[in-house]
């Protein structure tokens, strides 16, 4: 039981960090970021190239991925998104493409096979039969600290501020002088910073392998959908449900463990599709 | 319908050169790796207009249509290996119950489009790969899939023909379908949903007809190239790649045309087929997917539309 607690905790944190990137996308720019999986993928490498091949510190590694990370994300608004911005099914489309690319690319310098992060902290505590690594301890730690962060910088500076307005309605934004272009460009390196940090923790958390950022990429859009677009309590919430029904599944059959994900999106979708604690569209 | 002479002159002249492609085997123009390679792409266009056929027009994208294939091909496969049925009624049978699935996707695309949409079908697609191994391993073989599954053809000039034949009459057949009102319809459908009920017209039954057509093609591509390779894998079938070479044959090839993505189909195949020599595993992904992503951010409406751009510009000039 404690360690059902313990374990779906420690995960939970984990989803609501990877989340957190996508739903600031989803909710700021309307934009179905597919190459989300992506920045999971480059962070997760992007530490082990640094921390284990060129053995620079491990904090060291972790912000030079989330770095690699909020680049990656300029790079592909400016280029990629800009271009096609408007045309919903484009977006999805072209960022789809990219992220098979950016994993190929991947597999082309590291190879196919999978590789074992050293973790992040070593040492393991144990309460009560329940064995509690450091490394998932810390990486609980830090993704609240960021998710709380994240939530008092959307409420009260004026950025994230008009990062809601942009979200909201992005014509009435533009008429109270916020430079959309220049929200959307805060939000993605964001979003990539995120993303790549939480790929970290991710990797050290399962193993690095290009194929990786799928399975994390349906759970991030299932917590944002289900939660509702835009709201950071709804993904905390759904990330603890997600988490914890994972966990408490793969304590009964392990092979089932992702099932009931999906049939939670599937379901919250068609019966509730702007989630469960999200605001209606304005149209 | 509106058709000319030159349709029938056209359609006459691909159906000939596509028949008679294994002669050009026989004079040695071409090895039989190439009628290999050109079976893959036949059942990859197969998919790619099944694809087209409801995301191309409607504008509902599914990122999940190895869901509806899969459902084909697992039919089929367990059908006619585990229980015995013969080959002519476990195909047929397995079309069937993928367009029974069909209208499971179909559920969730009256009330959600766009985005959200496609997450369900991608979900879709993940739930079924992981029912798959669950579910009566011993029926559906489990992670490892099924092998030893009964070939239809032997030898790569009899396959060559089963898959070009039933790719020339997919095509033909979805090309005909589309000229009708259904197919303008379903058009409209992609450009506003609102208007097109404003006319009088059922979107309900025009996107069950669309999805019922999707899948009957989807099942049927799916049924007959699991008879041809005689095994299947769930890793390889509910794969995102694969989801991705689907989109990119019909978005390349040009969407919400028929010839489309044939074309797309053919040119992507070959492209993998060619860098085989410089790339051998995953990598080749990595310019397959360049070449995609450059064209598609070029031209979004695909090869078609260049080609038939060049043509305009040739005709107007001379």
């Amino acid at each position: 039981m404690l360690q059902i607690l313990i374990q779906g905790l420690l995960l939970s944190g984990l989803y609501a960090l990877i989340a957190m990137g996508f739903t600031l996308i989803f909710s700021v720019g309307r934009v179905l970021n597919l190459a989300y999986g992506a920045y999971l993928l480059i962070g997760g490498y992007a530490y082990f190239y640094f921390s284990q091949q060129l053995g620079l510190p491990k904090i060291a590694g972790v912000m030079l991925a989330g770095v690699l990370g909020c680049v990656l994300g300029l790079l592909k608004y400016q280029l990629l998104v800009k271009r096609v911005q408007g045309v919903h099914s484009a977006v999805e489309i072209a960022t789809l493409i990219l992220a098979v690319v950016l994993q190929s690319a991947v597999v082309l310098i590291f190879g196919d096979s999978s590789k074992i992060l050293l973790p992040i902290v070593p040492g393991v505590e144990r309460v009560a039969s329940a064995a509690i690594p450091y490394s998932n301890l810390v990486a609980t730690i830090i993704s609240w600290a960021i998710l709380i962060g994240l939530y008092f910088f959307v409420r009260l500076t004026h950025t994230g501020r008009a990062m809601q307005a942009v979200s909201m309605d992005a014509k009435g934004a533009a008429i109270s002088g916020i430079d959309a272009n220049r929200i959307n460009m805060i939000t993605w390196g964001i979003s990539g910073t995120l993303g790549a940090i939480g790929g970290v923790f991710f990797a050290s958390y399962t193993q690095l392998y290009p194929g990786m950022w799928v399975a994390p990429l349906i759970i991030a859009v299932a917590v944002v959908i289900v939660g509702g677009i835009g709201s950071i309590i709804g993904t905390l919430v759904v990330a603890h449900i997600v988490g914890f029904m994972e966990i408490i599944v793969s304590s009964w059959n392990p092979e089932l463990r992702g099932v009931f994900t999906m049939l939670l999106i599937i379901l919250v979708l068609v019966l509730r599709p702007r989630g469960l604690f999200g605001r209606e569209e304005i149209h | 319908m509106n058709l000319r002479w030159y349709h029938f002159a056209a359609w006459g002249a691909l159906i000939a050169a596509m028949l008679l492609m294994p002669r050009l085997v026989d004079l040695g123009l071409m090895g039989r790796g190439t009628l290999r390679t050109m079976i893959q792409a036949c059942y990859l266009a197969m998919f790619a207009i099944s694809w087209d056929v409801l995301s191309g027009r409607t504008g509902y994208i599914s990122f999940g249509h190895p869901f509806l294939i899969g459902i084909g091909a697992y039919g089929t496969a367990i059908l006619s290996k585990k229980f015995g049925v013969p080959v002519e009624l476990s195909i047929p049978l397995a079309v069937l119950i993928t367009m029974i699935g069909g209208l499971v996707v179909l559920l969730p695309a009256l009330r959600i489009k766009g985005s959200y949409f496609a997450l369900v079908t991608l979900a879709f697609m993940e739930l079924m790969y992981q029912l798959v191994q669950v579910i009566r391993p011993d029926l559906t073989g489990g992670t490892r899939g099924l092998s030893g599954i009964k070939t239809l053809t032997r030898g790569a000039e009899n396959g060559y023909m089963l898959a070009v034949s039933l790719m020339l009459a997919v095509a033909l057949g979805c090309w005909l379908l589309m000229r009708t009102r259904f197919g303008t319809a379903l058009w409209a459908l992609g450009q506003n949903e609102e208007a097109v009920s404003g006319s009088g017209l059922s979107t309900i039954r025009l996107k069950a007809m669309a999805f019922l057509v999707s899948a009957f093609v989807a099942g049927l591509a799916g049924a007959f190239l699991v008879h041809y390779n005689g095994s299947l894998a769930p890793r390889a079938m509910f794969d995102i790649n694969s989801v991705f070479t689907i989109i990119v044959a019909a978005l390349i090839g040009g969407a919400g045309t028929i010839l489309g993505p044939v074309l797309g189909a053919f040119f992507l195949t070959f492209l993998l087929e060619w860098l085989r020599p410089f790339l051998p595993g995953a990598e080749r992904f990595l310019v397959y997917g360049a070449v995609a992503l450059v064209l598609y951010m070029y031209q979004p409406k695909g090869i078609y539309a260049i080609i038939e751009g060049g043509l305009k510009r040739l005709w107007g000039r001379a």
